[in-house]
């Protein structure tokens, strides 16, 4: 009697195990449960504690390019100039400025603003802040500060940034990863080292602590010159790398926003008793990349349109990623400057008119050609580049499909070891269209893609110097068209960003993929 | 003794510099992280002048001999990724993992050892048919298939313990259980196979014919003899502990060398990889040397001349 309860108890809790194992939303369903692993599952709760996929790098903000190291930097530093969610750029640090020429511009410091040290923000900070990152060619912001020639300081608060060249994307750079100013006078005097360990800025949160791979954490600034932050009393970033443990850390509670949450897990969440999907377009355009260089069918105009007509973006968009993107003709999303907006949200599926294109370009048979792309670096990659191949076999082209580990994939790029396509998503943390449509410069990509249009060559030059912001946004957006028309790069769909929020709290994600937590509120 | 133990730790010198050049050339064709450190809009131009400034176009023994140079005053160089010295970072993770793996071979051996024992003295019974075929099933789960199941059943529906991080003691059973349940697997049939080979030996047949109980025939005679294998085992597993840690932490955000070493492989930081992969080798070279002089306490015939 007793084995035979033995066996009975054993295979029950096998069958419970593989239950629990196989079952979707069900476990889910329920309230979460209390345990020991919360971290702010009492709805009162001043803990704000966000799951992030990766850990934040560094506190040296000009050697990174990461845009989760920078969601947890906006909490502790401030920027010159700051865009808000349209991305309309107004000043943040800065209390008013003026153009002086093309090289120049003169700014004053807001007064009264301090670091979280106690020590008053001043021209000195940022004459420090700026040409540092302008000027070591080690720093991985380099490339996009160098533009800067010095900054020259008038008094304690007044300063003139002075440019290499006319640079009207100036205010772009201000208001981004990389700009966030330094604390001079407290780096000189204790190191850098010391900083790095003790990282102090000017924003509404201060440091506590971080250990690495696990958490970051922050308490208010009670001097923060825009008042102190009261609604959260603490501000945790943990940091969950595995998908599906950041999503069980959202439904028990543990945490009160989880990260790039991926479309299997949509449903745990929504159907889960408080907690649900937030999303909002990020600035991350999904694109194939073809090579016009001669004697490659996709040379031909008429070739690469007859692609862009026979892929069903609707269908990827809806099917494949669940609603988690938008068809678009443009990498210049709105919210971007110089954004084509008529070109957003919209995708040429035409097979017809596809199959009568590759009649015109004599490839009526069709021909074979390459599609590279990595799996796993954006939202359902794989997926969306066999559907395409998919696709352009009703037009009678073989697609071959070589999937690369990123590394390997990046590494491709830079040996221009591209074939006929290429997969990849671009971002633009500029938010200016001007750096989106650099892609169709010829002399960038001689040997890459090998495109070449005379029109757009003249555009780019022109817009690179055109101080004057209305017409460098009406010549981007011509490139914009062109480039809709001659299709270098097929666009395919811009991402949204997919977080779980917790029902706790009210936030609204920016397409910056920014996460700010004084703009985070309780319910 | 004193002689043995001066001769194997002098051997770890050349084994940690051979691992260190197989590390170092592994890493070096594999390629170098500058593409991966810059943005995807990255030119050409800006890709080149960061590989030179981080002195990554140098010839391979250029880069070998600074690398050697730095090795020799246990200077890893700088993560890329984190702009830091690459070995106190590691040194800082290690705390982490040896916490974690403690637990899980604690967990292995308290599993393991009176379960394979149990199994031997009741061959072919239903109970060792149990803890055989259970060990082959537990052996073929993947850890990180168990790890989230655990997380789904004991966190999600239960609430029992905290899905990941690191902190209370109740953060640390499922992932050691996750790590230690595979290793008590195979610890189980060797300890088992270990006892049974023991327990046919003509000395535990005469202790029995003496009328001596079974259970000090077992715990007194055989038990003792069958730890030799035991130990060596426990030392080996020290690698498989590790490596389950890539996997475990990774699935239960645990702050360890394994979360670090997957993340710095995935971004070719090279100087963390080097650094990892010398400490780890390290620690294994250690425990193998521990295991050595515990033959020695447990078995005096051993000699090591």
């Amino acid at each position: 009697m007793r084995k035979k309860s033995f066996w009975g108890f054993l295979m029950m809790a096998m069958v419970a195990f593989m239950l629990v194992g196989c079952s979707g939303s069900e476990e889910t369903s329920e309230a979460p449960a209390e345990g020991e692993g919360k971290a702010s599952t009492n709805a009162d709760s001043k803990t704000l504690t966000i799951a992030l996929g990766t850990d934040m790098v560094t506190f040296d903000i000009h050697d990174h390019n990461n845009t989760s190291t920078e969601a947890v930097h906006v909490n502790m530093f401030n920027y010159l100039f700051k865009k808000d969610a349209s991305g309309e750029i107004h000043p943040e640090l800065v209390q008013e400025f003026t153009q002086i020429d093309d090289l120049t511009v003169e700014m004053k410091l807001k007064e009264g603003v301090t670091f979280h040290n106690g020590d008053p923000l001043t021209s000195a900070d940022v004459k420090f802040t700026l040409e540092r990152v302008a000027t070591d060619d080690k720093l991985q912001e380099y490339p996009n500060y160098k533009q800067i020639k010095e900054v020259q300081i008038i008094d304690e608060l007044t300063f003139k940034v002075v440019t290499h060249a006319p640079e009207p994307s100036l205010f772009h750079r201000l208001s981004r990863l990389g700009s966030g100013i330094l604390p001079s006078k407290y780096i000189e005097e204790n190191g850098w080292d010391h900083f790095l360990a003790n990282p102090v800025g000017t924003g509404p949160y201060q440091f506590k602590e971080w250990v690495r791979d696990d958490r970051i954490v922050f308490t208010p600034y009670d001097n923060y010159y825009d008042g102190k932050v009261e609604e959260w009393d603490e501000l945790v970033f943990r940091i969950i790398p595995e998908n599906s443990t950041r999503v069980s850390e959202l439904l028990t509670g543990g945490v009160d926003i989880a990260v790039n949450v991926p479309p299997a897990d949509w449903d745990r969440i929504n159907s889960n008793e408080g907690t649900s999907v937030v999303q909002e377009n990020s600035n991350r355009v999904v694109m194939l990349i073809l090579r016009s260089t001669e004697g490659l069918p996709t040379s031909d105009v008429r070739v690469r349109q007859a692609i862009d007509f026979a892929i069903d973006n609707g269908a990827i968009t809806e099917n494949v990623l669940k609603g988690g993107a938008v068809p678009t003709l443009t990498r210049v999303g709105p919210g971007n400057f110089g954004a084509a907006e008529d070109l957003f949200n919209k995708f040429n599926y035409d097979l017809e008119k596809a199959k009568q294109l590759m009649a015109e370009a004599g490839f009526e048979d069709g021909f074979e050609m390459t599609l590279q792309s990595p799996r796993g670096r954006y939202l359902q990659d794989a997926e969306v580049a066999e559907m395409i191949a998919g696709m352009l076999s009703a037009i009678n082209i073989k697609v071959n499909v070589e999937f690369l580990e990123w590394s390997n994939f990046v590494e491709m790029r830079a040996a221009n070891e591209n074939k006929e396509a290429y997969l990849i998503g671009l971002g633009n943390s500029m938010f200016d269209g001007a750096y989106s449509v650099d892609w169709y410069r010829a002399a960038r990509f001689e040997g890459h893609t090998d495109y070449k249009n005379d029109r757009i060559e003249e555009l780019l030059a022109a817009s690179a110097v055109n101080m004057n912001q209305e017409e460098r946004a009406a010549q981007i957006q011509e490139i914009q068209e062109i480039a809709a028309e001659e299709v270098p790069h097929i666009m395919l769909h811009q991402e949204k960003i997919n977080l779980g929020v917790s029902d706790r709290i009210n936030f609204v994600p920016t397409p910056d993929e920014m996460l700010y937590a004084p703009s985070m509120t309780r319910k | 003794m004193g002689k043995f133990l001066v001769r194997r730790l002098l051997q770890i010198i050349p084994v940690l510099f051979i691992i260190s050049f197989i590390v170092f050339c592994l890493v070096f064709v594999a390629g170098d992280p500058v593409a991966l450190m810059l943005p995807e809009d990255a030119s050409q131009e800006d890709i080149e002048q960061l590989r030179e400034s981080l002195g990554l176009n140098e010839p391979f023994h250029i880069q070998y001999l600074t690398y050697m140079a730095g090795l020799f005053t246990l200077d890893f160089g700088e993560s890329f990724r984190y702009n830091e010295s690459a070995l106190p970072i590691v040194l800082e993770r290690l705390p982490a993992t040896i916490e974690l793996a403690i637990a899980a071979m604690v967990i292995a051996i308290v599993i393991a050892i009176p379960l394979g024992i149990w199994s031997a003295t009741k061959q072919n019974s239903p109970v060792d048919l149990l803890a055989t075929g259970g060990s082959v099933l537990w052996k073929a789960m993947p850890n990180f298939w168990l790890g989230i199941m655990l997380i789904l059943l004991f966190s999600v529906t239960f609430g029992w313990f905290p899905v990941s991080g690191r902190g209370t003691f109740m953060h640390l059973i499922l992932p050691a259980i996750t790590l230690g349940t595979g290793i008590a697997a195979e610890m189980t049939r060797l300890i088992r196979s270990s006892m049974l080979e023991i327990l046919n030996q003509d000395y535990i047949r005469t202790a029995r014919s003496k009328g001596i109980r079974d259970f000090f025939v077992i715990n007194k005679h055989a038990f003792r003899n069958a730890l030799i294998p035991v130990v060596t085992i426990t030392a080996l597993q020290t690698s498989t502990v590790v490596g389950g840690t890539l996997i475990t932490e990774t699935v239960f955000s645990w702050p360890g060398l394994g979360q670090l070493l997957i993340q710095a492989v995935n971004t070719r930081d090279m100087a963390i990889v080097q650094a990892s992969v010398f400490v780890i080798a390290f620690i294994v070279i250690l425990m193998n040397l521990l295991a050595d002089i515990i033959y020695k306490v447990l078995d005096p015939r051993i000699k090591y001349n």
